[in-house]
């Protein structure tokens, strides 16, 4: 196994703020690696190192074997970057724009560019001063997924698309992921690494608090549910796995760990099930679940923190 | 007026929101305006003031195209405050029109731009009541406008009713373009479109009034600004042109209501034109895009600047006979050649010309500073774009564009001068004139491009504050007899004031030697430090 990108002890200072804190990233090449954190963790900030737009305070980096401050330039031609948001030149088209991007990184597949236009429905005609977050997005998108960059850098890619288009953006990672090519997907929900990564880095306030695939991370993940039944559902708090049972108004509320999911449905479809919604847990209460009590140690203010959007 | 379901529900509030968010803006806009009138008044009257000095005045003014093309009707040139009008009346009306159109447009198509707009209609709010608060807003700035200019020309000694009716005709023309812009916020989805729409009509309207008022026929009167021009302040005294911009003026105003009507929030009535779907070659570089970027401002700045040299130009021929036939005036220059007397006024002018290159120069190198901190330099400098590159291309276009700039000036100052002479030489010499500032005009960008890498965060402050200091000393160095380093510290002073003195090489290399040296620490301090983020 190469790697596409290893740092560490990244040191980042941005006047009295530590914003990086001695990170550690690897991430293999071919593999579509998740880089997940709560907003304003240091994923942006990385990722800026990791471009050469930002010099670092100390720690080491490295990509695609070359050392991102020095080599950016020769870099850069290797890879292709989605900022998390995406700002264009209001007066020049989203075609334009596609365009300039590609040519500057060292072209692009026209007839690949096309095909994304098509399947992102993107008018490439339309000025960037009228495009919406979500399209300026697209166009960013459709300029990296048409190059032929071994590595894509994607910072909160999907942050204003909408679902149908998140589809979308979750079959394009598939297929450069068959390609052999390399994506390093920055994100704040824990569900759309699920669906594309194959493996994560979590970190926070500046450093890397867990790294693995998904399935090591699994005890990570606790769904919450709420259910309504025909009978009252008094054994579900009895259930391994089920934590926080709540009564209210003939339906009961609760979290359950991934790994229990099947008990808790088998003995659920006994009771007549007549509604049921789970949502699966953010990355902000993942962390205050799991490192509430280390923050609190730490003197950090935890509720706050895991308040902050 | 905030009972009901009207669509003027809550212009009240809006109104008085707005006047808030412009207490310090228009307060600035009718000084500035009031000032003009008042320093006209007074120098006019300083300088015009023997019958003599009058009749020789109106003589060369009264036949002179270039100035009554700039100025207005030459009526009324028998009294000095006849003259003031006539100088002054134009450029305060553009003032007026300028104050109207910014107002109006800051209160709806911008607020609608940035989505304040349909936050504030959700609420309590009618369809029609924030253009109608603009307007009174912009229609309020117009009136107390035309009562300052009056109290303050009647103070400087002029009669008191042609005091006033200037002021007034100042505000009809204002009102008139309160009006235009009305309908142009409708028409257009974008700020810059407005002020680019109201913008070339007034434009149009000035060139109609001054074709009109050359050949002395009724074309004057297809023109707002001819019809607030006819009131002829201090001669003729005449309300009724005053009636007929306010007609129309109101007429707009209606018209921008209507159109109102048949528009989207957020849209205008034209469509935006749509761009091209694919790039053509030559945006497909740093240096492509930069070009593609700066275009509007450059020839902007390039028209300009050569229009200030058709009038520079013009106002040789005036310097010539005003001064030249004047005894006195002449006594107090020390009898000069009146040659050299001109040579001397226009190198005057090609130095406040090469301060206006420099700030054109300052601008677009800020520009550069203006793509970074926007995030739109991110995205390109993650390509295999250099540093070096992405700024070189900013700096390239400011260099050669303030370069191109500066020689326009040059090129029409010396056509004009061939036409009033005769002599094509001229033309040579006044290019060469012009020419001979870029390597000072050069060392300011320069200064923008040193702060710029070493200092980001304070460029554009410490900049534009140096541009002004450099205005200071160039303008005034030499007539407050300031200690002689105090000049040297402006490079425009390093420049021989040419045509009226020799070239010489020595400034020259001195001043290519610093551009070098700050060109050079501005791009070494950009290759070394951090991008900013947002």
């Amino acid at each position: 196994m190469t790697t596409a990108i290893s740092v560490s002890g990244l040191v980042k200072t941005f006047g009295a703020t530590r914003a990086l804190d001695g990170l550690d990233l690897e991430v293999a090449t071919g593999e579509v690696h998740g880089f997940l954190g709560p907003n304003g963790s240091g994923k942006s900030t990385t990722i800026r190192v990791l471009l050469g737009l930002l010099r670092p305070d100390g720690g080491r980096s490295e990509l695609l074997g070359g050392d991102p401050w020095r080599d950016a330039v020769a870099l850069h031609r290797r890879l292709a970057y989605v900022p998390g948001d995406v700002t264009l030149w209001p007066s020049i088209s989203g075609g334009e724009a596609i365009d300039l991007i590609g040519a500057l990184r060292g072209g692009l597949d026209p007839r690949r560019r096309a095909e994304l236009l098509e399947r992102f429905d993107l008018d490439p005609r339309k000025k960037a001063r009228t495009y919406s977050k979500g399209n300026r997005q697209k166009v960013a998108l459709v300029a990296a997924l048409a190059s032929d960059a071994e590595l894509l850098v994607l910072d909160e890619p999907t942050s204003g698309l909408d679902p149908l288009m998140e589809a979308v953006f979750q079959e394009c990672i598939r297929e450069v992921r068959a390609e052999g090519r390399t994506v390093l997907l920055s994100s704040h929900i824990l569900a759309e690494a699920e669906a594309l990564c194959d493996r994560v880095s979590i970190i926070r306030l500046g450093r890397t608090v867990q790294s693995g695939t998904l399935a090591e991370l699994r005890h990570l993940t606790r769904m919450s549910m709420v259910v309504e039944t025909e009978r009252p559902a008094d054994g579900v708090g009895a259930l391994p796995g089920v934590h926080d049972l709540r009564h209210d108004d003939g339906r009961v509320s609760f979290d359950v760990d991934t790994d229990a999911l099947d008990g808790v449905l088998r003995h659920l479809a006994g009771l007549g099930v007549r509604g049921l919604t789970s949502t699966p847990p953010t990355l902000e209460e993942l962390f205050l679940r799991h490192y509430g009590d280390e923050l609190a140690e730490d003197g950090v203010p935890v509720a706050q923190e895991a308040g902050r959007p | 007026m905030s009972s009901g379901s009207g669509t003027l529900t809550g212009t009240g509030r809006l109104f008085r929101f707005a006047l808030r968010r412009d207490r310090l803006r228009l307060p600035v806009w009718i000084a500035v305006g009031t000032f003009m009138v008042v320093t006209q008044s007074v120098s006019s009257q300083a300088l015009y003031d023997t019958a003599a000095d009058l009749a020789a005045y109106r003589a060369s003014v009264g036949s002179n195209a270039a100035t009554i093309a700039l100025a207005g009707p030459p009526v009324g040139l028998d009294t000095v405050a006849g003259a003031v009008a006539f100088e002054i009346s134009a450029t305060v009306m553009l003032i007026a029109a300028l104050m109207a159109m910014f107002t109006v447009t800051r209160h709806t198509r911008a607020d609608e731009e940035a989505g304040r707009t349909e936050l504030l209609r959700s609420a309590r709010v009618g369809r029609h009541a924030p253009l109608l608060a603009a307007v009174l807003l912009a229609a309020l700035a117009c009136v107390v406008l035309a009562l300052t200019i009056g109290v303050a020309t009647t103070a400087s000694g002029l009669p008191a009713p042609g005091s006033f009716v200037l002021g007034a005709s100042v505000a009809a023309c204002g009102l008139v373009f309160t009006g235009v812009t009305a309908v142009a916020v409708q028409a257009t989805g974008h700020t810059r479109g407005v002020y680019g729409l109201v913008g070339g009509l007034f434009a149009v309207a000035f060139v109609l009034r001054a074709i009109g008022d050359i050949e002395g026929n009724w074309v004057v009167w297809t023109s707002p600004v001819g019809w607030a021009q006819a009131t002829h302040p201090f001669s003729d005294d005449a309300v009724a042109p005053l009636l007929l911009c306010l007609v129309v003026a109101a007429g707009l105003v209606v018209a921008g209501f209507a159109l109102l009507d048949r528009r989207d929030l957020g849209s205008g009535l034209v469509q935006p034109r749509p761009g091209r779907p694919t790039a053509r070659r030559g945006l497909l570089s740093p240096l492509g895009l930069a070009v593609r970027l700066h275009r509007g401002a450059l020839i902007a700045w390039t028209a300009g600047l050569a229009l200030l040299g058709v009038v520079y130009g013009a106002l040789a021929e005036s310097v010539e006979t005003l001064i030249g036939e004047n005894e006195q005036a002449l006594a107090m220059f020390g009898n000069p050649d009146v040659d050299q007397l001109v040579d001397a006024y226009l190198g005057t002018t090609f130095a406040i010309t090469a301060l206006l290159a420099s700030a054109y120069a300052v601008s677009a190198v800020l520009r550069a500073r203006a793509e970074e901190s926007g995030d739109r330099a991110e995205v390109l400098l993650a390509t295999g774009t250099s540093r070096a590159a992405w700024l070189g291309s900013h700096v390239a276009v400011a260099l050669a564009g303030s370069a191109l700039a500066i020689t326009a000036s040059g090129l029409t100052t010396g056509l004009v001068r061939v036409a009033q002479t005769g002599e094509a030489a001229a033309l040579g010499r006044m290019v060469g004139a012009a020419v001979s500032y870029v390597p000072a005009i050069w060392v300011v960008a320069g200064v923008a491009v040193a702060l710029f890498g070493l200092l980001p965060r304070l460029a554009t402050t410490v900049a534009w504050t140096a541009v002004g200091l450099f205005l200071l000393i160039t303008m005034f160095a030499e007539s407050f007899d300031w200690p002689g380093w105090v000049g040297d510290l402006s490079p425009i002073n390093w420049i021989p004031t040419l045509p009226l003195e020799e070239w010489t090489l020595a400034p020259l290399v001195g001043l290519a030697a610093v551009a070098v040296a700050l060109l050079a620490a501005g791009f070494g301090g950009f290759r070394r430090r951090d991008i900013a983020l947002g």
